[in-house]
This record gives C-alpha cells, structure tokens and sequence, in this order.
C-alpha cells in the first residue's frame, strides 16, 4: 500500500506542478494546493501505513501509528492554510489592479 | 619605518580640515612636507655599507599577514624616487593647480598614493604588498577621474583601473599559488625555497599570473593601452604616477622575483620578449602622437618595455643597467612632464601641430626642455645620464649568457636588432618633442594665450631634476657605490665592475649607439614625408579599439544573455527550476544505484483505498482538463476531501477533522476570491510547449515517486515515535498522543504555526485596507 | 542559565506582536522600534561573547530532552550569524523612518520587521530540522507583508512570483524531511547526524541529501535556481530590500552549510564537488546579470548571486580553510549585502530614477553618499584591506589547496567583473557634469547616512581587525569539519 500511496503522491505532485505551469492564476494555486496535499501524504506514508490503533492512548492496546508524522502534517496544514489565502488576496487584488489573471502578461522587466 | 608608510596615510585624514583655508594658503605646501619627511628619513640609509633592514609589525598573523617589511638597495632605490619625486611634483602641483580646483581631494588620492607605493615597495608578505597594490591602482583611478566632469576623463580613469586591477587579481592568483606551495608568505622566504616553485607543475601558470600583473601595471605590450589615455590627468599625477613611480611598480615586482625567475627560460623568453616589444611598439607610436602628453605616454612605455627586457636578459650586466635607467628614466622623464605641464599651462594647448617656436618665449624651459630630451634620446654628451644606460642597455643587448639553445638562442640573436630599432625611434619622437614645440615657426595666432615664461616656482621642480641629469652624467660615481649598485646586489649578486664610464673605447655598444645617431637624424629630418606609413599602421586593428569592443561587448552579451532567460516569466523559472532538480537528482540516483523497492514492511492494499486514491487522481486530473473555474475549485476539494478520507483510515483522526474543516474553508476562500475573475480560457499554447510542461510534471512527480519509494524500502532505523507513545501520558499528561506532541514536546512549532496565520492575517488585512485607502483617495 | 538561548528569538517576537497592536501610534511605534533593537543587539553581543568563552549553550525547550523534543542550539556559528542578523536590523530599523511612507508604516512594517528577525534568528538556532521548517515559514510569510507593503502594481506582480516558487520550494523541504524521516526515524538534526553515519548502503541519501540543497539552493539563490530573485528583491522599498539581501538569501546558506557539514558528509566527492562546479556557475551567470542593466538597484540585486557562488565555493572545497572563507565570507555580506541596498535606495531616492543613465554628477551635491558608495564597491569586490578581502583569500587559498584552478581562475575574474559593475554607477552616476535631471532641492542626506555608515565600519573593522575575528572563525570551522563535536554536545549519553 504505501508504494501506491508514493505513487499517488508523485501524481498530485505531476498535476500540481502542471498547473503551476499554466498560464492563469487560479489554475497556478490550485497547483500549490495540490502540491502540498502531495507532500502531506507522503509525510503520513513514509511512517509506514496502518501501524496499529490511532495514537490515542487507551488500555491494552500496544500498537500505535507512528504520532510524530501526523504531528508534522497538522503544523504543515496549517501553514499552507495561512499561505494559501494570502496568495489567494494577493492573486485577487493583482488582477483587479493589473487587469488580468494571465501570468504571462505580468511579467514586467525592470532591465530597461 | 612603519611610520613613515603611515604618516602620508594619517596626513590625508587632515586634509580636508586643511584644504577649507585654501583661499589663504595652498593645501599644496602642507603637502610637500610630508613626502620630504620621509626622503630625509631614507636617505640616511645611502652609504657604501648599507645593509637590508627587515621590520615586522603585527597585523593579523593568524592568517600569515604581518606588515613585514624588508628594506634592502632596491626598496631603497624606489623609496628615494617616491619621496623625492613626490616632494619636487608636490612643489611643482602648487603652481599648476589653482585654488578653485577641488585641492582637497586631490591631495587626498595623491597621498593615498604616495602612502601605497611606498608600502608595495616596502612589503616582503605578499599580500601586504598586494594591499598597497590595489591601492596604488584605485588612487590612480581617482586621479585620472579628477576632472571627472570630462568623458575622456572618466574613459581613462576607468580604462586604467579595469586594466589595472585585472592585473592585480592575477597576480593574487600568483601569490597564492607560491605561499600555499611554500607554506611562507614572505617574498625573501618564497626565494629561499625557489625550488619547490620552479619545479612545480603548476610553474607555467604562476609565472603567468605574476608576469599579468606586473606587465598591466607597466604598461607592457598589449597592456599598455591604459597609458595614454591616464594622461587626462593632470599633469602632476602624470609626472608622479605614469612616468616616475606606479608605473615602475611593475618592474619593481619583476626585480623582487628575479632571483627566483631569472634561471627560467619561460621567464627570459616572455620578459625580454614583450620587454623589447613594447620599446619598438611605443617608441614607434610617439612618433605619431600630436598631443604633447601622449609623446611622452608613448615614450614611458618604450622605455619600461626596455627596463622590463633588461630585467629579462637577467645578467649582471642587465640587471645593473635596469636599475640605473630606472633612476635615470624618473629624472628625464618627470622633468619633460613638467615642461609639457608648463607649456600647457603657458599657451594653453598641448597639440604640436600648434607649437612651434616657443624658445623666444620660455627660454629656461626650452633650456630644460633641451637636456632632458637629448639625454632620453642618449646623445653620446658627457653630462646626459640617458646615455650612459642606454650604452649600458646595448652592451647587455650582446653579452648573454653562453651555451643557450632553441628558442633562446634565437631570441638572444635578434635582441640587439631590436633594441638599435626601438632607439632609433626613441631618437626621433625625442627630437620630435624638442624641436617640435620650441624651435621652428612660431603660430601665435593658433595659441589660446599669450605665451610667456612661467613662474619660478614652477620651473624650480624640473630645474632640480635637470640638474640631476647633469649630475649623475657627470659624477656617475656618486650614485653608483652607495646607492645603485646596492639595488642591483639585492635583485642579483653579481662580481662584475659596475663602473659607469663614459668612455669605454671604440666597441660594438658605441658603434650601435652611433647608428642610432645617424638614422635617427636622418629619419628625424624627413619625418614629415613618411608619415604616411601611420596611417596604415595600426588603423582599424588597433588594442584600443579591442578594448573598446570587449568592455562594449561584455555589456551587449550580458544583456542579451540575461535578458535571454529573466524574461519575467513565471512559467519559465518553474521550467528551469524543477528541469535543474529533475536531471541532476535523476543523474545523483542513477550514479549512487540508489533505487530500491522492497515487498517488505507493507501493508495490505485494501479495495476502500485503491478506490479513494483512484477517485483523487481522476480529481486531480481533472484540474487540469476542466475549463470551468468552479467545477475546477470543486474537483480540488474532492482531492482534499479523499486526503481526509485516507487520514481518517491510515488511523490519523485529528489530521482527517483538520483537513476536513480547513478543506472547506479553503474551498469557499477561493470560490470568494474568484468569483470576480475570468473564466478559465481554452489552453492555447502550442504543443511543444504543452508537451514540455507534461514532461516536467511527469518527470518530477515520477522523481519523487521514487525517491519516496526508495526512502521506505531503506528504512534503518526505529522512529523515535515510541518514546512519545511511552511518555505521553505520564511525562505529557495526556492520551491523544499527536496533541501532546503539538502542544508539548513540539509546542514551539505550534507556536509559531500560529504566529504564520497571524502574520497572514495582518498582511491580508494591509493587502485589503490599504486599497480602501487608495480608492478613497482615488 | 540555558534559557538565554531561546531570547533572540521571543524578543524580536514579542516585540513584533507588541507593536502590531500600538500600530496607531508610529512616533511611539519607532522610538520603540530603536530602543528594542539596539538592546537586543547589545544582549546577543553579549551571549555571543559568552557563547565563545564557555561553549555552546543549549536549551531543550518544555525541557523534553534532547532528541525528543525541538532543541535551541546557540553555538558559536549560530550566534555569529544571530549577531550579524541584528546588527543589520539595527541600521534598518534607523533607516526604516526615513524611507517609509506613514502609511507603510502604519500597516505593519515593525511587526512584519521584528517577526522576519525571529524567523531568521530562529532557522540559525534551531537544532530540529522540521523546526527549521516552522522557521523558515516565519520568516517567509514575514517577508511576504513586507514585500507587498505599499500596494503597487509592480509590488503585487513580483511578490506574487516570489510567492509562488516559495511555496513550491517549502513544500518540496515537508517532502524531503519525510523521506529523510523514513530512513533515519527522527528529526533532530544531531541524531539524524548520528544516524546518517552509522548507515551502509548510504546512496539514497546522498539524493536525499541532494534534494535538501535543491530546497535551500532555491533559497539561497543558487545556479540554476536563483531566476525568482532579482525582480522581487528591487520593487519593495529600500529598507525591505536591504532586509531581504542582508538575510534572505543568507538563511539558505546557511542551511546547506550547516546540512553538508554535519549531515550528508558521506559522499563529498559527488555532492561537494557538484557545489563546486555549481558555485562557478552561480558566480558567472550572477555577473553577467549584474553587468546586463542599467538599474542601480537591480546591479546590486544581481550581485547577491556571485557572493552565494563564493560562499558555495567554500562548502564544495570543503577544508577547514574553505569553510572558514564560506564563514568570513557571510558575515561579511550580510552586512554589506545591506549596506549596498540602502545606498542604491538613497541614491534612487536622491536622484528620482533608478536609471543609471538618467544619472550624473551627483557627486557634487552629495559627496558623502558617493564616497561611501564606492567603498561599499570596493568591499563587495574584495578589494583589501576590507572585509570581502579576507574571506575571498581564504576562498582562494582553499581552492588553490585542492588544486580546484577552475573554480580559483573563475573567482578572480568574477572579482573584476563585480568591481566592474559596481564602478560603473560611480563613474556614471557621480561623475560628471552637475546634472539638469536631478530634483532641483537637494535632500537632505544626513538620515540616510547614518545607518549606512554604521554598517560600513563594520566592514572596514572586519578587515583592518581580521585578528580579532579570525581565530574565532577558525575555531568555527574547526567545530564544522568535526560533526561528532556538535552530536556530542547535544546527545550526552
């Protein structure tokens, strides 16, 4: 299970990074979004898989997924929460102030 | 002696306090004290029993560089020019600037200057000596830039320096290469282990880096293009800097290797080589040149091409006549410096073709003028000193070392060829200057003033140095055996009778300086009629002009480059970004044969779970296909929801709620945010350029894939999980392990996972608000 | 006693917090702003000392001990980087006043400041490698408010490309400490040390290894990695640029030089040499792109990327004399990475454009920022007897020790070529006629002066007083090249 769960992994990671080669915003941040469900799941796989009970203590119970992973994702989640929305304002007031959500038209240069 | 190398450093820290009263007083007298200090402290040291000196002071000797400084003849010899000079173009700058000009910068850099040379001509640990280098080139660059409102001024300053530094990298390059292969940074003790460098494969290339060095600083052939364009300076500097001192420098780095090099063909080959180049090349191009300032750049480059090829020769010979024109070369040629200074100042201009006749007007400096060209030109006069090392210079140009073979024996044959030439020309743009400007016709109406002679002070500076001439032609013997011939003993040992004579008998030197006489005047007369023959020669394929093209080109190709792949392109960066990550981490596992699947330590693929992860990458595929926004927004939460799904069966329930919970939210932020914006377009990209991003996407997530797969199948070590799972009820007070973990013993990352949304919030709040203001404003 | 270590970091963040409450009150708002900073300065100059005379101090936070729970390790390198970081902040914070608009100000300049300073403290701190992750969020989303602070166009475009690849890049770091996490079981830095040694078949972790320095590459800024960073770091105001090029790129080095000493030093003949090759690359194409413009700013912006190749350089030689040139080198240019940007500020500020050839002459109306600007030249290009000198030296040294000529051949023309670019806005922009184009009022420079000066004797100091700086540096890299001194210090058995 936990190799098709990689693979799994490595195919958000292929969409997510093909929309982030896209041209338009939304498609860019439903890529990092995928990106980072990727990641998260491949965190959770590389503990090993179906290891016992929850890691919730509870009487004669000996065996227990691994808690340290699971730790880990919810700090990252969360994280990505607070990135995710701010790149979302940012991607909504950029293309209100610049007129376009194509990020091809925003590439400006500052060599001239 | 470490003072003395300060003391113009300190002093220039109170210049521009001085400099505010220079309405009253010019800043220059202060100034030519400081320079007279410090040749009255060295001249203590000329006696015929001079013995090295070696001072060190501390600086930072944990990285082996101690200010250490070794005074023997040839430090010697430089420090009495430096502060000489520098006095008598102190003095001489007095009259020349006036005081509306910027004084006090100037004698700022010239200070900085004067300090550096003599710290380069002091330092035995290279890298000291590289430090006062650099310096040296960097106040020259100040000086040339001085009256930086002139383009060709701000040209020349930067052309000297780019050239200049250059150099001065790759001669760090070469001094690195000797101290790590010696394990000593000391020059006298680079000397005592000669061997291990000589013998070293990598010789070849430190001898370059060395020779870089010395030959941008002096101007040798092709490097010596800087020169004439460093005349914008003024005069003074000219004299100092590019006749007398920081051009020499170059020679002086030479002579302080040559016991190291001399026994080096490589060395021989390549010094004497460019050497006698750049004294035909130069002395052929003052032929040419109209302004009088670029006679004599022209004319400091032929004969610093003649010291450096004497200093290649290496014999005892050589080396004495190196060291004696080196004098020689600082008292002609700083005085001529000054008289073109003076007719400058006098008439206005410098052009030549303009000149004519001005002996009437300045009779001293026409009298000047006269004994120190005839001296550069060596006329055989007993009271010229330019004489007696040129005669000097021929004799070496025929007495080489026996026994030599191949490529140096050719060149040992053809030098003496060379050298007849290069002073032939050396004869005529000699004449050229003298004759040029204060005999013939006279063009008064050409000239932007009125000419007359000049101040007394001012000819009081080149008086001195003419006298000088005068003197050592006379009384060669003063200076030789206290003083010139302890400079020739520290560059070689040598037994030979360093008399300087003027009458040696009738022998080949004598005969070749003749020839230069007769050809020289026969070619100074018709001067005129072949002048042709430049017109042609060097034209379009000049140095300056490949100078130009590569500072030109560097510029173009840069932007172009640049330009070429930072087009502002996001989609591009990701492109290179993750194409970089792809092959060299694919390259990294292939060469380690570090993929691995094991069957071991799985557990059992169940239907519920093929089934979910089916349905997210259908989902997630669909992203990509859709073209509706919403349904697009959508499909990302249903990958989001089969995360939670698979959390909550992989026995992660708190992650499965938060990802639910923060799942929706996220959904119904981007429904918000997008709601005002465009449709999803049909993709319009070519194939090519679809075929490459699904190439990347694929290659990349196939990376990690495997890079994931690999990492479980080598798992070697137990988790340290189980001591949370141990201690999280009696140490943590709590059940739920993973909260214990977050609030406990991670409570750090908590806190500052919070901190994160916070800083988000505050930022989303600025994003938004301070549009509101803008709008009101608007 | 072992709690101080964790001080560099609350201060800054309580204060970030504090301030973003008071933010109505700006006059209050920047005296606090001053006073706090140069007391923390003063504090870590003095754990720093004190680090240095007994040793590292390490605080295991809930007091979970070590390997268990995240651990603050203020050692030497830690605090030195720590140190630099706040004495860059402190010019900041006095430049801050004069180059902010009210307005930017108002929306939270201190607290994004004061939060940037936490994370960078903290990622040096740090002893837990998925806690360096925290941090390295802090720090970015701190830069994220700082970067669209003001709102324009342009602001929004860049900083939503800088967005984007930090995302991508902090969420290939998560994958890559899971894969590693797989292997060795755990995420304290010194026990992944210890366990990385004691594996055999150690191939997959030299790719893991090498996906690490993919993640901070990207960070600091690394060939072929390093597009992202020109643009972005040009459009905030000059005060966060200064932030951004002082530390930003820093913290990624710092991270490879921290990882490719202690952690993947198996393999040194594939990863290291791989950073040689990659650090003349990085020094190259960072010239050429700081020769390729006319923008003062974007010259200094472009010139970040050949110091990360030098300082890269270092890490692949990876000698003890290398690694100290890689240590002298960051300090120094964090400090004049940050002088250089608020000089190009003022500059820009001075002269209305940004546009070199828009320039000149500007010297005659402001003497004080043009000699100080062409100081700062001759410290970024390594010219002795300033700071850049010592630790380029020690680079060369390094390389030419290992007989690396292509690397030493590659950092001596570079060295020119950084010179060159810089040069040029000195001669092009001071030099010369007065210019007609210049704002007819001249400003008065003396705020901005200052806190520019500050940093510049810093640099002068670290290469006229190399003896005071350089054994400790010494002792640094000692302590880098024997991993097992740091492993002990924190697992005692």
């Amino acid at each position: 299970m936990e190799i098709i769960m990689s693979v799994l992994a490595g195919i958000l990671f292929a969409t997510g990074i093909y929309n982030i080669l896209q041209k338009q915003m939304l498609r860019i941040i439903i890529g990092t979004a995928l990106v980072s469900h990727g990641a998260h799941l491949f965190i959770l796989t590389m503990a090993g898989l179906k290891r016992g009970a929850p890691p919730i203590l509870t009487e004669g119970i000996e065996d227990y997924a691994d808690p340290l992973p699971q730790a880990l994702i919810l700090t990252s989640i969360v994280i990505s929460f607070g990135v995710t929305s701010l790149l979302l304002v940012l991607a909504y007031r950029a293309s209100r102030i610049t007129g376009t959500d194509n990020m091809e038209e925003l590439r400006g240069n500052e060599h001239e | 002696m470490l003072t003395s190398v300060l003391l113009p450093f300190i002093a220039a820290l109170f210049i521009p306090l001085i400099s505010k009263w220079k309405e009253k007083v010019h800043t220059g007298i202060f100034v030519t004290l400081i320079p007279l200090a410090v040749f009255i402290y060295f001249i203590q040291f000329i006696g015929a029993g001079f013995e090295p000196v070696t001072r060190e002071y501390s600086w930072i000797p944990s990285m082996n560089m101690n200010i250490l400084f070794h005074l023997d003849g040839l430090s010697l010899l430089f420090l009495l020019l430096i502060s000489g000079i520098g006095t008598l173009v102190a003095f001489y700058s007095i009259y020349y600037l006036h005081t509306s000009e910027q004084l006090g910068q100037f004698y700022v850099f010239f200070l900085l200057f004067m300090g550096s040379m003599l710290g380069v001509v002091l330092s035995d640990n290279v890298y000291v000596l590289y430090t006062f280098w650099e310096f040296t080139s960097l106040s020259s660059f100040l000086l040339i830039g001085f009256w930086n409102h002139r383009e060709r001024s701000r040209y020349g300053a930067l052309k000297s320096m780019l050239i200049t530094v250059f150099g001065g990298l790759s001669l760090l390059g070469g001094l690195i290469f000797m101290q790590v292969i010696t394990g000593t940074a000391s020059i006298q003790g680079m000397i005592e282990q000669q061997e291990l460098i000589l013998n070293h494969e990598y010789f070849p290339m430190i001898l370059t880096f060395l020779l870089l060095g010395a030959f941008t600083k002096s101007a040798q052939f092709p490097f010596h293009i800087w020169l004439p364009d460093a005349m914008e300076a003024p005069t003074p500097v000219s004299a100092y800097l590019h006749s007398a001192t920081m051009v020499k420098a170059g020679l002086f780095l030479i002579a302080r290797f040559s016991p190291m090099l001399t026994g080096s063909e490589w060395f021989f080959l390549f010094v004497s080589g460019f050497g006698i180049i750049t004294l035909c090349w130069g002395s052929y191009m003052a032929v040419r040149q109209t302004d009088l300032k670029a006679i004599l750049a022209f004319s400091t480059i032929s004969q610093l091409g003649m010291i450096m090829a004497m200093l290649g020769f290496g014999t005892d010979m050589a080396i004495f006549a190196a060291v004696f024109h080196i004098l020689n070369h600082a008292t002609f040629k700083g005085s001529l410096f000054m008289v073109a200074g003076i007719v400058d100042h006098e008439t206005g201009t410098r052009d030549i073709r303009n000149l004519g006749g001005l002996m009437t007007f300045l009779p001293i400096t026409a009298t000047l003028a006269v004994i120190a060209s005839f001296s550069m030109a060596g006329v055989p006069l007993p009271f010229l000193n330019g004489f007696y090392s040129k005669e000097l210079f021929f004799d070496a140009s025929i007495h080489f070392n026996e026994g030599a073979q191949g490529a140096v024996a050719i060149m040992q044959s053809i030098l003496p060829y060379l050298a007849v030439i290069g002073s032939i020309f050396t004869f005529v743009y000699s004449m050229y200057f003298f004759f040029g400007t204060f005999r013939g016709e006279s063009n008064m109406d050409k000239l932007p003033k009125k000419p007359h002679e000049a101040p007394i002070g001012m000819l009081v500076a080149p008086a001195v140095l003419v006298l000088g001439v005068i003197v050592i032609g006379l009384f060669p013997e003063l200076i030789n055996q206290p003083f010139i011939s302890h400079a020739a003993d520290s560059i070689k040992a040598g037994d030979i009778d360093k008399s300087i004579s003027f009458w040696h008998g009738i022998k080949l030197p004598l005969i070749m300086s003749l020839a230069v006489l007769a050809f020289g005047t026969i070619l100074a007369l018709s001067r005129p009629k072949w002048q042709g023959v430049y017109r042609i020669l060097p034209g379009k394929l000049s140095l300056n002009s490949f100078y130009d093209g590569t500072v030109k080109r560097t510029e173009t190709y840069s932007t172009a480059i640049t330009n070429g792949y930072m087009n502002g392109s996001l989609a591009r960066y990701v492109r290179l970004i993750i194409g970089a990550i792809i092959i060299v981490t694919f390259s990294i596992m292939a060469i380690t044969g570090s993929f691995t699947i094991s069957n071991e330590d799985l557990s059992a693929l169940t239907a519920p779970e093929i089934f979910i992860a089916l349905t997210m990458v259908i989902a997630a595929v669909g992203t990509i296909i859709t073209n509706n926004r919403i349904a697009a927004i959508l499909i990302l939460g249903v990958v989001g929801y089969g995360l939670a799904i698979l959390f909550v069966l992989y026995r992660a329930p708190d992650l499965a709620l938060t990802q639910l919970i923060i799942e929706t939210v996220t959904v119904a932020l981007f429904l918000l945010a997008f709601y005002h914006m465009p449709q999803l377009e049909k993709k319009t990209e070519t194939k090519r350029k679809k075929s490459l991003n699904l190439t990347i996407a694929i290659g990349f997530g196939a990376l990690m894939s495997m890079i994931g797969i690999s990492a479980h199948s080598s798992k070697a070590f137990d988790s340290i999980s189980d001591y949370f799972l141990k201690t999280s009820h009696s140490l943590g007070g709590g059940d739920n392990v993973v909260n214990v973990i977050l609030v406990d013993m991670r409570g750090l990352d908590t806190v500052l996972e919070i901190t994160v949304l916070g800083i988000a919030a505050f930022a989303i709040y600025g994003l938004v608000r301070l549009r509101r203001h803008k709008d009101e404003e608007g | 006693m072992s709690n101080l270590a964790i001080l560099p970091i609350l201060i800054p963040f309580i204060a970030g917090i504090l301030l973003a409450f008071l933010n109505k009150h700006i006059p209050l708002v920047r005296s606090l702003a001053k006073i706090i900073t140069v007391a923390q300065l003063l504090f870590v100059s003095w754990l720093c000392y004190l680090v240095y005379q007994s040793g590292s101090i390490i605080l295991e936070t809930g007091a979970w001990k070590a390997p268990y729970g995240i651990i603050i390790v203020a050692d030497s390198l830690a605090m030195t980087l720590v140190l630099t970081t706040n004495i860059v902040a402190v010019a900041c914070v006095f430049f801050a006043p004069v180059s902010l608009t009210e307005k930017q100000e108002r929306f939270y300049f201190y607290p994004f400041f004061f939060l940037l300073i936490t994370g960078v403290s903290g990622a040096f701190l740090t002893g837990d490698l998925f806690n360096l992750f925290v941090f390295f969020e802090v720090l970015l989303m701190a830069s994220y408010g700082l970067i669209v602070l003001g709102n324009g166009k342009v602001q929004l475009r860049e900083s939503l490309k800088y967005v984007l690849i930090n995302v991508f890049s902090s969420m290939l770091f998560v994958t890559t400490i899971a894969f590693l996490y797989a292997i060795v079981g755990t995420v304290n830095m010194a026990q992944i040390a210890q366990r990385v040694q004691e594996v055999d078949q150690a191939g997959i972790l030299t790719v893991i290894g090498i996906l690490f320095f993919f993640v901070f590459a990207t960070k600091a800024a690394i060939f072929p990695l390093y597009y992202w960073l020109p643009n972005p770091y040009i459009v905030p105001n000059p005060v966060v640029s200064a932030l951004f090029g002082a530390l930003l790129t820093k913290v990624g080095i710092y991270a490879i030089l921290r990882t490719f000493t202690l952690i993947f030093v198996h393999d040194p003949n594939l990863t290291h040499t791989l950073f040689i090759y990659l650090a003349a690359l990085t020094m190259i194409f960072g010239v050429i792109g700081a020769l390729s413009t006319h923008n003062i700013k974007l010259i200094v912006a472009y010139n970040i990327i050949p110091a990360v190749g030098f300082m890269l350089m270092g890490i692949g030689l990876f000698t003890e004399t290398s690694i100290s040139g890689t240590l002298y080198y960051l300090v120094h240019d964090m400090i004049i990475k940050g002088s250089l940007f608020l000089i190009v500020g003022a500059i820009a500020y001075v002269a209305g454009t940004s546009d070199l050839r828009k320039m000149g002459g500007l010297i005659h109306h402001y003497p004080v920022l043009g000699w100080m600007l062409f100081i700062a030249s001759l410290v970024l290009a390594g010219i002795p007897p300033f700071s850049g000198f010592i630790g380029k030296l020690l680079l060369l040294q390094g390389g030419v020790a290992q007989e690396e000529l292509l690397i030493v051949i590659t950092g001596l023309i570079t060295s020119l070529l950084i010179l060159f670019s810089m040069i040029r806005i000195f001669v092009k922009g001071f030099w010369g006629e007065k210019s007609d184009v210049l704002p007819t009022k001249p400003v008065k420079t003396a705020p901005f002066t200052w806190p520019i000066a500050f940093l510049l004797t810093f640099s002068v100091l670290l290469g006229l007083g190399a003896e005071w700086v350089y054994p400790s540096v010494q002792s640094m890299a000692e302590y880098l090249m024997n991993p097992d001194l740091y492993i002990e210090s924190i697992l005692k058995e």
